[in-house]
């Protein structure tokens, strides 16, 4: 079937191969007529950017009907960016859902245009991934059992096939490849102008040689435009300039920040070469970061160095400044990757090397959806220069967002919210960005760490922990321990700063120290640094704070003042925005703690919200605490030490809040709750008493064996005991319902909260995947590949859902996955989840081709401990009594 | 007694012999604050910068930039474009303070032919000063045709006319300018007179720098013969040495005269594309045999044992043969006389006087293709590094400027041509030399290379003079390009 339908996409691209012949069509440029000659006063819509993605969103708009309301600003002219500086590569396979189903939906539309008589250059030509070491071959094994969840057909090959697929290959040191043969190539520039001259058919206005001047907001919502060639009203702004996306940016009035540096990108032309087969596939070579495809009978190629080159002093105003004189040398690690690569490229002769500016983000993924500094601002941008493979999907989902409210799919992992102020820092952008491009042909080790822009937020007990041994991953711009390494006591002092790399996808040479560190937790005392999560003080005169959280959170907050309220915030269609803890601190005041990725998010969605009359306010204290976690059964006994306040659990129980003198501080939030599920204390500690209840802790806990713990022993105890994470599990596409928190959900508070409707429909009818922990029982964690999140879930054999996260459990002694499962008919289609459906099922996991068998829970297991823990216990039990219904049938979390 | 003198003459001893010289270290230091050299003829340059660490008792070490400034102070480029002499670089690095080594450059703009002439002074600067400025003025005149002379003699033309000088530091004071005159005219007037038309070149040029060297005894003797005493400042002339080294490249030969320890190698590239060397000087020195022989032969065997201890000639000079040391020249009467004035001038077992010759030697060589520079540089130099370890810095230094220049051509080139061309300019570029000036980049390296930064700082911050001295000479080097071109269309 696949061979079949290769052959009609080339019987239906042969006519426009032949009539492209001499190697020089990509100086031929024409102009989009029917341009406007004035802008209008008002619309509904300004585009900033004539290029393919403002094209695709101008595209999308008017198919929606907006059309009439929308205009494009271009600064030069529709599709003004060099043709040569570009590689047109159209690939399906990305790291992640959501990227994937962009550059679905982008290779859906260029079909579509394509079928229309809309030249795009598409060529479904496939294309070759071939691997030079074992973890890349791997990561091929990995993603041929994820493309089944993603509908991406895909096969391994081994080193002939992959000569057979691309002869002039040289395959003496390829173990083998991965050939997708849905792949293809574009034409950014005919795609960019073909979008367009649909969407100025369906009456999008388009003008040309206009720049914006200014973005001006009223009550923090877009209000109008200002360019050079007069204003313009209006109520939605998409930034899609592309490479100038952060200097539109700067234009908003206040300033939106969009985090991208130019950095060099280069293009390598050949002249002719004889019997090069216009179906030639594009090859991807990633562990010499190149990659190579036919044009017009050459070969066009390029790649992501390692190192790259970022443009940081000079200003670049037009197209033509984007292109700068080339550097051979810096190119040299590339060509001779290229020719190692494909010997006879060695005579082929030298047509163009163009020096293109490519704009990266601190990430090295796209920056897409609605600024946090001002609603109806959005931004689609970042492209890194897939733009061919993003314009489409990215389009569709910023309309989605401007028309519908909300996209098809989660994008947290692409939204602008990911950022704060700090990633916009020029200097650090530009020490980033000189490894953000080799991300895109890295080797997707799981935790991946940058090696750059590190040290920028660090707690005040930041340089202790460092010289304890702790090493480090970022987040949120936060060094934040992972494990502890060993320290010998007359360690050479300040220990280095050291990065936590796992760089395998087996067993990874922390186990057994994050071993070590978990069993402290569940058995003496566990020390971590939580100081990163997001914290939030939210407070009014009257009870408005009340109502707020009331309308904002499924949960029932109206609780007595001391006690702390885990509680979802949900969207219209009941998926989480926010997963949060709040503690009632007084009577009209909370604090709100929250998982550190959502410092940007979570403000934007309250600030949505908040009554406008200012009677609540919100800040942001997350620099103003130091937050230390001690876990582990002797807590207790710990904390009692250090404070006069009675601990025990009549007078401060389980999942209750009380400030505390400890040592000889005061005013630290204690909060008997771990994140965990283990007993212990979370202590936000005003920073400058951080360090004296630091050392308090340390020396009184000596005797009970307290041990510095890091994030991933921490992870692995939530993940044993089935704890969902905001941003790993739980996303703005996930309900309670289906995670096993319906017991959490108050559908019966005097105020309806956000959501409520969804949720009580999907109650109806039933839920369509389910959160389920899933234990391996036939996996050897010292031999087998290790699951590390996105794995398929097969029940009964058949496909049914895909992993989130996943650790090894030191308890069951096993690999613990949590995930979803589905029900899918015949078609692909859901179909209602029951408990009976998760239950009846044999399941399996499928790790990089290999099917290892899994055990299903539905609920927290008991796990066996030698310190039973009565108190909770109780407490557990006066809550049931509580809320007898909403907690029956769900794993225990309060 | 003069201190002056006494502290010149000691300290001229202390030059001569190193042992010496570490002992009186003292009275060495002295000596920098009492000038008795008019500091009009040269540019002293201060380095209170590099030494200032040590005064205030604090140990700095240097960074890049200012190891780098002190490096290039005196770096010269000059771009000449006649014949064979396409430019000529060169650079000068301090030990004795002052620097006793001494540079000249100069074209003979009627004979067109270029002269580099590199000094190396001992027992103080002012021999080899005085030898450099007007060694010149003696080659150009001796090879110009004697109508030419005459016309120079009767000042119709101007020594400008003849001469053109490059890089010029400092002046004569007027009552040696007026005595250099003096000297300069009578041999002119006897050039004119006597001129030899078949004389060769070389010739020439070695009976103008012996008639120079015996210009400069008569000019410190005749006071002394006229009224009975010294002229304090051409007997410090007089009493100080200098060995020498100078080239003149006339089309496409190449004459170069060397009195003493300097030495002229040439930067060859063999059909193999790989760097070698030919030394063309010989160093008159002890470790020249033949020189030895040619001593011990002038003077009676009984003083073969005296003539040549713990290899200095005498126990005093290393050099074998030199401009001025008229120590070692004048007749034992002479010394006598002047051994009244100033004690220990005449060293012991002086019987069969000279035993010194100022006589340069001589050799010719005619450039071909493959003769891609020549570096002249003072003994300061060679001690640190071999005639070919200089010629390949120089080359890979010359080729590495080349290739980092190189355009890498749009069109019409093989990826695989590239990637070779590519290959090998990261090859030059990883020993990218840090410095452009050719000179100034072996300097660098002949204090301790580019790798080391340290042990140059290190090198660099010691206090001139007795400390530096120590582990290094001065050192000057002038690297002279040529044109491969006209090398290869110039007829045999």
């Amino acid at each position: 079937m696949l061979n079949s339908f290769k052959r009609s996409a080339y019987q239906c691209t042969g006519s426009l191969v032949r009539s492209i012949s001499n190697i020089n069509n990509l100086d031929q440029k024409e102009e989009l007529s029917n341009c406007l000659n004035a802008l209008p006063s008002k619309a509904k819509v300004v585009i900033c950017g004539g290029g393919v993605m403002g094209a695709a969103v101008a595209y999308h708009l008017s198919k929606r009907n907006w059309g009439g309301e929308t205009v494009v600003i271009e600064k030069e002219s529709v599709g003004a960016g060099s043709r040569w500086h570009s590689s047109g590569l159209v690939g399906a396979f990305k790291p992640t859902l959501a990227q994937v189903k962009i550059a679905q939906s982008s290779i859906q539309l260029l079909k579509e245009l394509e079928s229309r008589g809309r030249e795009t250059g598409w060529k479904q030509c496939g294309s070759l991934l071939i691997a030079r070491t074992r973890d890349r071959m791997t990561v091929y094994r990995r993603m041929k059992s994820q493309s089944v969840s993603w509908g991406i057909p895909c096969e391994l090959v081994n080193p002939a096939r992959c000569q057979e697929i691309w002869p002039l290959l040289n395959v003496d040191d390829i173990l083998g490849g991965l050939w997708i043969p849905g792949d293809g190539v574009g034409d950014p520039y005919l795609f960019c102008m073909s979008l367009m001259k649909e969407a100025v058919a369906n009456g999008v206005g388009v003008m040309e040689n206009c720049s914006i001047t200014a973005v001006h907001s009223k009550n923090g919502k877009v209000s109008g435009v200002e360019t050079t060639q007069g204003p313009i009203e209006c109520e939605y702004f998409v930034n899609c300039a592309g490479f100038w996306a952060r200097q539109v940016g700067q234009l908003a009035k206040p300033q939106v920040k969009v985090p991208l540096l130019p950095c060099e990108h280069y293009y390598l032309h050949t002249k002719k070469i004889e019997n090069l087969d216009s179906m030639t596939p594009v090859l991807r070579d990633p562990d010499g970061y190149i990659y190579l495809r036919e044009r017009d009978g050459c070969i066009l190629a390029g790649g992501f160095e390692p190192i790259a080159k970022p443009v940081y002093e000079e200003e670049i105003e037009t197209s033509s400044q984007r292109c700068l004189s080339e550097d051979w040398d810096h190119f040299h690690v590339l060509l001779q990757e290229l020719l190692k690569r494909v010997p006879s490229m060695n005579q082929a002769i030298l047509h163009k090397l163009c020096n293109g500016l490519e704009a990266f983000s601190p990430d090295c993924k796209w920056i897409v959806g609605e600024a946090p500094e001002m609603f109806n601002y959005h931004v689609a941008a970042g492209m890194k220069t897939v733009g061919i493979s993003a314009a489409g999907g990215v389009a569709e989902a910023t309309v989605d967002e401007i028309v519908e409210g909300y996209t098809k799919y989660d994008m947290y992992e692409l939204d602008i919210s990911r950022f704060l102020g700090l990633h916009n820092n020029k200097r650090f952008l530009r020490d980033r960005v000189k490894e953000a491009p080799g991300i895109h042909y890295g080797l997707s080790y799981p935790f991946y760490e940058f090696e750059t822009g590190r040290n920028l937020r660090l707690s005040p007990i930041y340089p202790t922990l460092r010289d304890k041994g702790a090493v480090f991953g970022q987040v949120m711009g936060y060094e934040r321990p992972t494990w502890f390494e060993p320290v010998e006591k007359e360690a050479e002092k300040p220990r280095p700063f050291k990065i936590a790399h796992t760089k395998t996808f087996g067993k990874p040479h922390w186990f057994e120290t994050v071993q070590r560190e978990y069993w402290a937790c569940r058995e003496a005392i566990g020390l971590a640094d939580y100081s990163s999560f997001t914290k939030i003080d939210l407070q009014s005169q009257g009870t408005e704070v009340v109502d707020l959280l009331q309308y904002l959170c499924s949960n029932n907050v109206d609780v007595p003042v001391g006690s702390i309220i885990h509680t979802g915030m949900q969207n219209e269609r009941g998926g989480y925005e926010n997963d949060c803890s709040l503690a009632r601190i007084s009577e009209n005041h909370y604090m709100m703690i929250a998982p550190t990725i959502q410092q940007t998010r979570c403000k934007v969605w309250i600030r949505r919200h908040l009554p406008t009359n200012g009677s609540v306010t919100l800040s942001d204290v997350t620099s103003l605490y130091t937050a230390i976690c001690i876990l582990g059964p002797f807590t207790r006994n710990l904390l009692s030490e250090l404070t006069d306040t009675d601990l025990s659990p009549s007078n401060f129980p389980f999942f209750t809040f009380k400030e505390l003198d400890v040592g000889l501080a005061n005013g630290v939030r204690a909060m008997n709750l771990t994140h965990t599920g283990e007993l212990g204390y979370v202590l936000y500690i005003p920073n400058e008493f951080a360090l004296h209840v630091y050392n308090r802790l340390t020396k009184e806990g000596e005797k009970y064996g307290i041990t510095h713990v890091g994030y991933y022993a921490a992870r692995s105890l939530r993940v044993e005991k089935f704890f969902a994470f905001w941003g790993q599990d739980l996303d703005t596409m996930t309900t309670p319902l289906e995670c096993g928190r319906t017991w959490r959900v108050k559908f019966d508070k005097d105020i309806p909260f956000i959501g409520r409707d969804a949720l009580l429909s999907q109650r109806e009818r039933g839920i369509h995947r389910q959160y389920v922990q899933l234990l391996l029982t036939d996996h050897e964690h010292e031999l087998d590949l290790w699951s590390w999140g996105g794995e398929p879930i097969y029940r009964d054999g058949n496909y049914c859902g895909q992993t989130t996260t996943t650790s090894y459990g030191f308890t069951f002694k096993k690999q613990v996955c949590l995930g979803f499962v589905q029900n899918l008919d015949k078609d692909g289609v859901p179909q209602k989840v029951t408990n009976d459906y998760v239950l009846s099922g044999h399941y399996e996991i499928d790790i990089a081709g290999i099917r290892y068998a899994a055990k299903v829970n539905l609920h927290s297991p008991h796990l066996p401990t030698k310190y039973p823990d009565k108190e909770r216990d109780v407490y557990q039990a006066t809550r049931r009594l509580h809320d007898p219904q909403q907690f029956l049938g769900r794993h225990y979390q309060p | 007694m003069n201190y002056t003198n006494v502290s010149l003459i000691v300290n001229g001893c202390l030059k001569l012999d190193r042992c010496l010289r570490k002992e009186l270290c003292v009275s060495y230091s002295r000596w920098k604050t009492i000038k008795p050299w008019s500091a009009g003829i040269r540019c002293f340059r201060s380095y209170q910068y590099s030494r200032q660490g040590y005064s205030d008792d604090v140990n700095v070490i240097m960074s890049p930039e200012e190891v780098t400034n002190i490096l290039r102070k005196v770096e010269f480029t000059q771009d000449i474009s006649q014949d064979a002499v396409k430019y000529y670089e060169n650079n000068q690095l301090e030990a004795n303070n002052p620097i006793e080594d001494t540079r000249v450059e100069a074209k003979c703009k009627l004979t067109q032919g270029i002269l580099f002439g590199v000094f190396d002074g001992h027992g103080g600067p002012e021999c080899a000063q005085v030898v450099a400025k007007r060694a010149m003025s003696y080659i150009a005149a001796s090879l110009l045709p004697p109508h030419i002379v005459k016309l120079l003699m009767n000042g119709s033309l101007n020594l400008s006319q003849i001469l053109e000088m490059y890089n010029v530091k400092g002046e004569f004071v007027p009552e040696l300018q007026q005595l250099y005159h003096e000297s300069f005219q009578k041999y002119l007037a006897e050039l004119s007179e006597t001129h030899n038309k078949n004389c060769s070149i070389a010739d020439r040029i070695e009976s103008s720098l012996l008639r120079l060297d015996f210009d400069m005894s008569h000019e410190a003797l005749s006071p002394f013969e006229g009224f009975g005493r010294f002229n304090e400042r051409t007997l410090s002339v007089a009493l100080s040495g200098a060995v020498a080294c100078v080239a003149y490249v006339n089309g496409p030969n190449l004459h170069i005269a060397n009195i003493g320890d300097c030495a002229a190698v040439l930067g060859q590239v063999t059909e193999d594309d790989e760097w070698c060397f030919t030394k063309i000087t010989k160093d008159h020195s002890t470790a020249n045999i033949q020189e030895i022989k040619r001593i011990w032969d002038e003077h009676p065997t009984m003083e073969r044992n005296a003539i040549i201890r713990s290899n200095r000639l005498l126990g005093i000079l290393a050099p074998l043969r030199s401009l001025g040391d008229f120590r070692l020249k004048w007749p034992v009467n002479v010394l006598k006389a002047l051994s009244e004035v100033y004690q220990n001038v005449m060293p012991s077992n002086y019987h069969t006087p000279p035993y010194l010759t100022a006589k340069p030697e001589m050799f010719t060589h005619r450039l071909a293709p493959k003769d891609k520079f020549l570096i002249i540089g003072s003994d300061g130099l060679w001690d640190t590094m071999s005639p070919l370890k200089a010629v390949k810095l120089v080359g890979e230094h010359m080729k590495g400027k080349m290739v980092l220049n190189t355009q890498i051509p749009e069109k019409d080139m093989t990826l695989g041509d590239i990637n070779d061309l590519l290959i090998n300019r990261k090859k030059t570029l990883r020993n990218k030399p840090k410095d452009s000036n050719s000179a100034t980049h072996l300097i660098r390296h002949a204090v301790g290379g580019i790798e080391d930064h340290i042990s140059v700082a290190r090198q660099l911050s010691l206090p001139l003079g007795s400390c530096s001295r120590e582990v290094r000479d001065d050192i000057t080097v002038t690297v002279i390009f040529f044109d491969s071109e006209y090398l290869r269309q110039c007829p045999a």
